[in-house]
C-alpha cells in the first residue's frame, strides 16, 4: 500500500462512515459503539505502524530465544541427519493460531530447504493439510529447491485428538527427529507429544496461545512462545518492515490497554467513593 | 552412614521414569480397589453453582451443554450426572434440555440421561427431558441457539420433529431458557457460551470443567459472567457431597489425594538430589 | 498470478470485513450470513475436506503395505480401523429399527459397539497416559533454580494438595513449623552462622507453639495457612490476574494477525 493508496482509502472509509452516521446509522448496534471506535482506532495505529516500517524507521524487537533456536534445531537435525518435526497444532484454518502456525511453517521449510534437511509435517485436518502443503511448496520454490519437495512430507493423520497424538507419537519414536517444532493451537495432548520428544532427545520448540498448555510445554520443551511472541514469529523469521511495524503497533495498543485499564480503575474508585457520577463500566461494558 | 543415605538420595534424584510410572500407576490403583473414604469439603465455587441450582424457580427451563468425549468423561461425568440428580431429585417441574458441541457428547449425554433421567427418576423424554444432539459448528450453534433455536434443531437427537416434542412448546431461542450448564472439557464449550449466549442475553450459567481449562475460566467466574464453577474431579467430588449422593467423582478423590502426594515427594526427592549435586560441583570448583 | 494472489487476498479482506461488521450491525439478512450462513459454508467446506484427508491417509498406509516398508504391519491396523469405521457407519447397521443418522448413538448399531468398545477406551488409555507424563515433567523440571521457579514450585506444591481431601488433614499448624524451617534455611545462607540459625528456629518454634496452645490447635486457624483456603486464593487472585493479562496479550495478537489477515498485509498463509 503506497500513501495515495492509503490517503484514498482513510478518506473514503471516513467519508462512507461518516455519511452512514449522518443519515441516522440505520442497524448499528450502538451499545457497541466504543468497541467499533476501539477497532477503528487500534486498526489505525496497526496500520500507521507498518506503514512507518515500511518507510525504512528501524524499529527494536527484543530478542525471542525460542526464535533463535529455531535455525538452530534445523541446523542440529541437519548435522545428525535426522528429520524435523513440525506440528501445526490440532484446529482447522479457522482459528488464528492455526493460520499462524503454518505462516511459521513456510519459515521454517524454508530452512529445511536450504540445508536439505527431511521435513515431516504430520496434520490433524485436511484443510491445513493443503493450506501447509502450499506454505512449504511456495518456501521450496523459493529457495531454489522444488525437487527436493514432496506432496507426502504434509500428510494428513486423523481428526481425532488422541489419535492425533499416538500417530504423532508413533513417526518421533521411528523416525526419531532431532528437532520437534509445536507452533498451532493445542489441548491436552500438548504434554504427552512434548514428554515423548523430551525421550527421544529431541530439541523442542513450542508456541501456542492456548493458556492452558503453555505451562506443559514450558515444562517438557527446550523452548517455549507464550502467547503474542507466537503471533510476532511470523515478524521475526521474515523481518519484513510491514510485519515487524505491526508488532510496535500492538505494543502501542498495549500501552493504551494497560493505561485505560489503570485509569477506569481510579474512575471506578471514584465513582463507589461517591464522588464521581460517571460509571466507566456502563461506557466499556460491551453486550 | 551419611554417605550412603546421600548416595541414595543422589540415585532416587536420578531415577528412571519408568519406576516414576510404575509408582504412580500403583498409587492410583490401589486406593480405587481399597478407599480411603477421605472426607470432602465443598468449596467457593461449587457452592456457588448448588445455590443457584437450588434458587431456580419452579418450572424452570434448563439448558444443559455437554461438551466432552470418552477421555474427559471421569471428570466431567460425575459433575452431569450429579446435576440432573440435584434438578430432579428437587421435584420442582424443571426441564432439562440437553446439547452437544461435541460429536462424543452426544454419546456422554444419552449415558447421562439414561442413567439418571430414566433409570434413577423414572422420568419421559419429551416432557421431562430432551437430547436435541449434535450439530456442528462450534461457535455457529451458540449463535444459532441464541437467535432462533429452531433454526438449528429441526429434530431431536431420535429423529423426533421438535414441533411433536411436548416440551419444546415456547422454546425458540436462547432467552427462552432459565439457566445453562455447560460441561465443557475444551473447545467449543464454556467460553463459546459465555461470550456468545450468556453474557450478551443476561441468561446466568455455571459450568464444569476440567481442572486443566479452570484457570482460563476462573476471571469469568470472577467478574459474575459464571455463577460458579465446578473444577475437575474435586469439584464433581464437591457437588456430589453437595446433593448428598456419592459417585465415581467421589471414589476418585482417595486416588487423586494419594497420586498428589506421590508426586510432592518425587519433588521433594529431585530437589534435595538437585541441591546436593550443588553443594558437591560448588566443593569440587572452591 | 490473479487467481493465486490478488483474488484469494480479496476474498479473505472481503468476508473478513464482512464477518467484523456482522458484530455491528443488526440488519437481519447480513446477520445471518455472517452468524450462519459464513460458518456453515466452512463446516461443509470441512466436511468435505475429510475426503482429501482420508483419501491422503489411505494411500500412504497402503503404499507402505505395498512397498513392505519397515513397519508395514502396523499400516494393515491403519487401514482396517479406516474400513471398519467406514462399514460401521455407512453400511452395516446392526439394529435394523434404528433410523440412519439416529443409529450412531442408537442401542445395537455396530457403530454404537465401536464407540463403546474401541474408541471410548483408546482414547481414555491416551488421556490417562497424562496422569504419568505429569509425574515424570513435574518430578524433571520443578527444581528450585531461582526466585521464580521457587515461587512455582511452592505454588504448585500448595494448589496439588490443597485441592485434595488430604489437604484438609493437614493443620495450618504444621505448615507454620515447616515455615518456620524454610525461613531458617533462609536465614542460614543470609548469615552462614549457625548460632543465629540454631536461634531462629528455635524461637520461631516456641512461638508457633505457644500460638497454637493458646488457640487450642484448631486445623484451619490461622487461615491463611491452612491448604484448602490458601490454594483457594491463589486459584482466585495471583493465577487469576496472572490469566487476565496472558488473555490480554493473546486477544492483542490474535486481533493484530487477524487485521493484517483482512489488510492483506500478512500473505505467507498462501505462499511467498
Amino acid at each position: 500500500m503506497n500513501d495515495r493508496d492509503f490517503m484514498v482509502g482513510s478518506a473514503a472509509f471516513t467519508f462512507i462512515f461518516l455519511g452512514y452516521w449522518f443519515f441516522g446509522s440505520p442497524f448499528f448496534i450502538a451499545d457497541r459503539f466504543v468497541m467499533f471506535l476501539a477497532i477503528v482506532v487500534f486498526g489505525g495505529i496497526l496500520i500507521f505502524n507498518t506503514r512507518k516500517a515500511q518507510r525504512g524507521e528501524e524499529i527494536f524487537l527484543r530478542t525471542i530465544p525460542g526464535l533463535k533456536a529455531v535455525e538452530e534445531a534445523v541446523g542440529r537435525s541437519t548435522e545428525m541427519g535426522k528429520p524435523v518435526l513440525f506440528v501445526p497444532g490440532i484446529s482447522d484454518m479457522d482459528q488464528v493460531e492455526t493460520v499462524a502456525g503454518v505462516i511459521v511453517l513456510g519459515h521454517v521449510s524454508k530452512m529445511t530447504a536450504r540445508y536439505e534437511t527431511p521435513l515431516n509435517v504430520p496434520v490433524c485436518r485436511a484443510i491445513v493439510m493443503k493450506a501447509a502443503r502450499e506454505a512449504c511448496k511456495e518456501s521450496y520454490l523459493v529457495e531454489g529447491r522444488p525437487d527436493m519437495f514432496h506432496e507426502d512430507m504434509v500428510h494428513y493423520v486423523t481428526d481425532e485428538q488422541f489419535a492425533y497424538a499416538a500417530g504423532v507419537n508413533g513417526i518421533m519414536v521411528r523416525e526419531k527427529p532431532a528437532a520437534c517444532i509445536y507452533m498451532g493451537k493445542f489441548y491436552a495432548e500438548s504434554l504427552i507429544l512434548a514428554e515423548t520428544g523430551n525421550s527421544i532427545g529431541a530439541i523442542q520448540i513450542a508456541g501456542t496461545a492456548s493458556q492452558s498448555q503453555i505451562p506443559f510445554f514450558v515444562t517438557a520443551c527446550d523452548y517455549t512462545l507464550i502467547g503474542e511472541e507466537f503471533f510476532a514469529a511470523s515478524a521475526y523469521l521474515s523481518d519484513k518492515p510491514e510485519l515487524v511495524g505491526a508488532v510496535k503497533g500492538q505494543d502501542i495498543i498495549k500501552m493504551i490497554i494497560l493505561s485505560l485499564t489503570i485509569g477506569g480503575v481510579f474512575l471506578r474508585i471514584l465513582f463507589d467513593a461517591g464522588i464521581l457520577n460517571l460509571n466507566i463500566l456502563e461506557i466499556l461494558t460491551v453486550r | 552412614m551419611m554417605n550412603y543415605v546421600i548416595e541414595l538420595i543422589l540415585k532416587l534424584a536420578k531415577v528412571d521414569r519408568r519406576w516414576i510410572f510404575l509408582i504412580i500407576g500403583l498409587v492410583v490403583l490401589i486406593p480405587l480397589m481399597y478407599p480411603l473414604s477421605l472426607p470432602i469439603r465443598p468449596g467457593k465455587d461449587s457452592q456457588q453453582v448448588y445455590d443457584f441450582v437450588e434458587s431456580l424457580e419452579e418450572n424452570s427451563k434448563i439448558l444443559l451443554s455437554v461438551e466432552y468425549g470418552p477421555s474427559t468423561k471421569p471428570e466431567i461425568h460425575p459433575m452431569v450426572t450429579s446435576l440432573l440428580r440435584h434438578i430432579f431429585s428437587l421435584e420442582r417441574g424443571h426441564k432439562v434440555y440437553v446439547t452437544c458441541l461435541w460429536a462424543d457428547g452426544q454419546f456422554m449425554a444419552e449415558e447421562a440421561l439414561e442413567e439418571v433421567a430414566a433409570n434413577e427418576y423414572g422420568l419421559t423424554y419429551g416432557e421431562d427431558y430432551v437430547l436435541l444432539g449434535f450439530r456442528p459448528g462450534a461457535e455457529a450453534v451458540v449463535k444459532g441457539i441464541v437467535s432462533d433455536l429452531r433454526k438449528v434443531f429441526t429434530i431431536d437427537a431420535r429423529g423426533t420433529k421438535l414441533a411433536e416434542i411436548p416440551m419444546m412448546e415456547g422454546v425458540n431461542r436462547f432467552e427462552d431458557f432459565d439457566f445453562l450448564f455447560s460441561g465443557s472439557a475444551g473447545y467449543p464449550g464454556t467460553q463459546e457460551w459465555v461470550l456468545f449466549a450468556s453474557d450478551p442475553t443476561g441468561v446466568p450459567m455455571s459450568t464444569g470443567t476440567t481442572s486443566i481449562i479452570v484457570n482460563e475460566m476462573m476471571p469469568y467466574v470472577l467478574g459474575g459472567q459464571i455463577q460458579g464453577i465446578l473444577a475437575g474431579m474435586p469439584g464433581a467430588a464437591e457437588y456430589e457431597k453437595l446433593i448428598g449422593i456419592k459417585g465415581v467423582g467421589t471414589s476418585g478423590m482417595d486416588a487423586q489425594s494419594a497420586a498428589h502426594f506421590v508426586i510432592v515427594i518425587f519433588i521433594f526427592l529431585g530437589n534435595l538430589g538437585y541441591f546436593i549435586e550443588r553443594k558437591r560441583s560448588k566443593r569440587h570448583q572452591g | 498470478m490473479l487467481w493465486k494472489r490478488q483474488i484469494p487476498i480479496m476474498i479473505v479482506s472481503l468476508i473478513g470485513f464482512a464477518t467484523l461488521l456482522g458484530w455491528f450491525l443488526d440488519q437481519p439478512t447480513f446477520k445471518s450470513f455472517v452468524d450462519d450462513d459464513a460458518t456453515q459454508w466452512f463446516d461443509i467446506l470441512a466436511a468435505f475436506a475429510i475426503f482429501l484427508g482420508g483419501l491422503n491417509l489411505f494411500k500412504l498406509q497402503m503404499q507402505k503395505v505395498l512397498r513392505k516398508q519397515k513397519g508395514w504391519h502396523y499400516s494393515l491396523f491403519a487401514i482396517g480401523g479406516l474400513v471398519f469405521a467406514l462399514l460401521a457407519g455407512f453400511v452395516i447397521k446392526g439394529n435394523p429399527e434404528a433410523a440412519w443418522g439416529a443409529h450412531v448413538t442408537a442401542k445395537g448399531t455396530l457403530f454404537k459397539w465401536m464407540f463403546t468398545y474401541l474408541v471410548s477406551p483408546m482414547q481414555a488409555t491416551m488421556f490417562a497416559l497424562l496422569a504419568f507424563y505429569v509425574a515424570s515433567a513435574s518430578y524433571r523440571a520443578f527444581r528450585i533454580r531461582n526466585f521464580e521457579a521457587t515461587l512455582l514450585l511452592a505454588s504448585g506444591i500448595i494448589i496439588m494438595i490443597g485441592r485434595v481431601p488430604l489437604g484438609s488433614y493437614i493443620s495450618s499448624w504444621f505448615i507454620l513449623y515447616l515455615l518456620v524451617l524454610a525461613v531458617g534455611i533462609v536465614v542460614n545462607s543470609f548469615f552462614k552462622n549457625k548460632q543465629y540459625t540454631a536461634i531462629f528456629v528455635c524461637v520461631g518454634i516456641i512461638l508457633v507453639t505457644a500460638a497454637g496452645s493458646t488457640m487450642g490447635w484448631p486445623i484451619d486457624e490461622p487461615g491463611i495457612f491452612y491448604l484448602p483456603y490458601l490454594q483457594e486464593w491463589i486459584y482466585r487472585y495471583p493465577n487469576s490476574a496472572g490469566s487476565r493479562s496472558i488473555m490480554i496479550g493473546i486477544g492483542l495478537g490474535i486481533f493484530g494477525t487477524s487485521i493484517r489477515y483482512i489488510l492483506g498485509i500478512e500473505r505467507s498463509y498462501i505462499g511467498e
